[in-house]
């Protein structure tokens, strides 16, 4: 199989997230993850920045090769890269256009629709309203929910939720 | 200085009892606090970037700027997620102008402003700051309680955005245990994740990491754990029992929130905080303790 060069998406990741560039490859990120650990290589974030800077859209973002949904967000490899590479928020990029490819986990989607109905990712349920009244806690006032919608659809959100 | 409380989502709706423990805490120690209202979902620094990462900073950055209005004030948080997602917005908003233009073109429409650089705050740095004070309301001190320290990672790392203890050698929250009266007990994987932001994607692997942990825990001696996030409380939490069913093992550790043992060193009965309602039931070790009878 051949791989495909999405220059776009290559020029892209590299002008916004222009820590890629000084990725060297070492393999620190990768040395250090623990899912890369568990799934015995399987999973390699060195592998995913370098197909950042490769531009190889399709092998992420629909491959799912490495799969970008497996990192735990434990944070290590972007504390122990010795080049400053932001690599979680790289890979939040990367599963931004999963999404927009309709490659993704449904709990992301479940999450999303809770935030954009309620602006909350755990709506209170009734058994919990009680046991808060029991207690002795009081009633939180959160964000009002025009605002929320009105902000969403700003963002282009409900829309991206309506089309995933 | 005022603080600025920013509840978050999981602890005021999964498990309000925590919540319940921080309120009198801080009462009992005279925080000058109350509670940060009119907010969202932080949001969830492992869900919404990964779906939009746009949407994510503007609702980050419409939580922060609900703070703009109390000079002075520091936004605190009990969740480590909440805490990085607030300090990261903070963070990317500052470094990158054009992100910050564009979420203020949207927070405009509803009236509001990202002004930038709200401090940010852990309950658990707040509380190491304030320990000498603290300690003088322990009453009854944690003798007995060996716990098993869980930073989780979000309290740490990345460590230039979060700016808080060592991520490589943490102490603080042992310390804060030592100065409770109760022993922090070394154990394998300690600095490891819980295994809970990637349940959502792969179960299976969540479940690996998981096992870990507790896997380090049961070998060490502890009798209970200490966390310092509710998305770790929850997980540790409730996940004990059904790995004990589909692996066999025999996790049996009360998980505490940190101002649930605070608490308990204050002198709160576990009845009043509502102990009852954690999965892993605290009643035998609390028995056995004697903080309950
Ligand atoms: S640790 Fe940093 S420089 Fe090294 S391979 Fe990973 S991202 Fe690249
Ligand atoms: S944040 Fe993800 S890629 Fe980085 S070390 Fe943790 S699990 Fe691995």
């Amino acid at each position: 199989m051949t791989l495909k060069i999405d220059f776009g998406f290559r020029k892209q990741f590299k002008t916004y997230k222009f820590s890629l560039n000084y990725c060297y490859q070492c393999g620190t990120c990768s040395g250090g993850c623990p899912v890369a650990k568990l799934t015995n290589g399987d999973y390699n974030p060195r592998k995913i920045i370098e197909a950042c800077i490769l531009g190889l859209k399709e092998k992420l973002t629909t491959l799912l090769e490495p799969n970008v949904w497996q990192c735990s967000t434990c944070q290590k490899c972007v504390e122990y890269c010795p080049q400053g590479v932001e690599l979680t928020e790289i890979f939040d990029h990367v599963k931004n256009l999963c999404v927009e490819a309709g490659n993704y986990p449904q709990a992301y989607k479940a999450q999303g629709e809770a935030i954009r109905e309620k602006g909350s990712a755990i709506p209170m349920s009734n058994a919990i309203i009680k046991r808060r009244e029991r207690l002795g806690l009081p009633v939180m006032k959160t964000a009002s929910h025009s605002e929320i919608q009105t902000l969403l659809r700003e963002t282009g959100f409900i829309k991206k939720m309506e089309s995933i | 200085m005022e603080y600025k409380l920013f509840w978050g989502c999981t602890i005021p709706a999964r498990i309000p009892f925590v919540e319940n423990s921080a309120r009198k805490v801080f009462k009992k120690i005279g925080l000058n606090y109350s509670d940060l209202e009119d907010t969202t979902c932080c949001p969830d620094p492992t869900g919404l970037p990964a779906v939009d990462q746009k949407t994510w900073l503007t609702l980050g950055a419409r939580n922060l700027s609900l703070v703009n209005d109390y000079n002075n004030s520091t936004v605190i948080s009990l969740c480590s997620g909440c805490v990085e997602t607030l300090k990261t917005v903070n963070h990317i908003l500052n470094v990158h102008g054009d992100k910050r233009e564009e979420v203020n073109k949207y927070l405009t429409k509803i009236g509001k402003k990202f002004s930038g650089n709200v401090p940010v705050k852990h309950v658990g740095q707040l509380i190491y700051e304030n320990l000498d004070e603290i300690k003088k309301y322990v009453v009854k001190p944690l003798k007995g309680f060996k716990v098993a320290v869980h930073y989780g990672c979000h309290f740490l790392r990345p460590s230039e955005i979060i700016e808080w203890d060592d991520p490589d050698n943490p102490k603080t929250l042992d310390e804060i245990v030592t100065a409770l009266g109760g022993e922090s007990i070394p154990y394998d994987n300690k600095l490891e994740c819980c295994g809970c932001p990637v349940g959502k994607s792969d179960e299976e692997l969540s479940n690996k990491i998981t096992m870990q942990k507790l896997q380090g825990v049961a070998d060490s001696g502890a009798n209970c754990m200490l966390v310092v996030c509710p998305a770790c409380f929850t997980h540790l939490d409730f996940k004990q029992k059904s790995l004990n069913k589909e692996m066999e093992t025999q996790f049996d550790y009360p998980v505490f929130y940190l101002t649930e043992l605070l608490a308990l060193a204050m002198g709160f009965k576990p009845k009043d905080l509502g102990v009852r309602y954690h999965v892993v039931k605290a009643k035998k070790l609390l028995l056995e303790l004697g903080f309950m009878d």
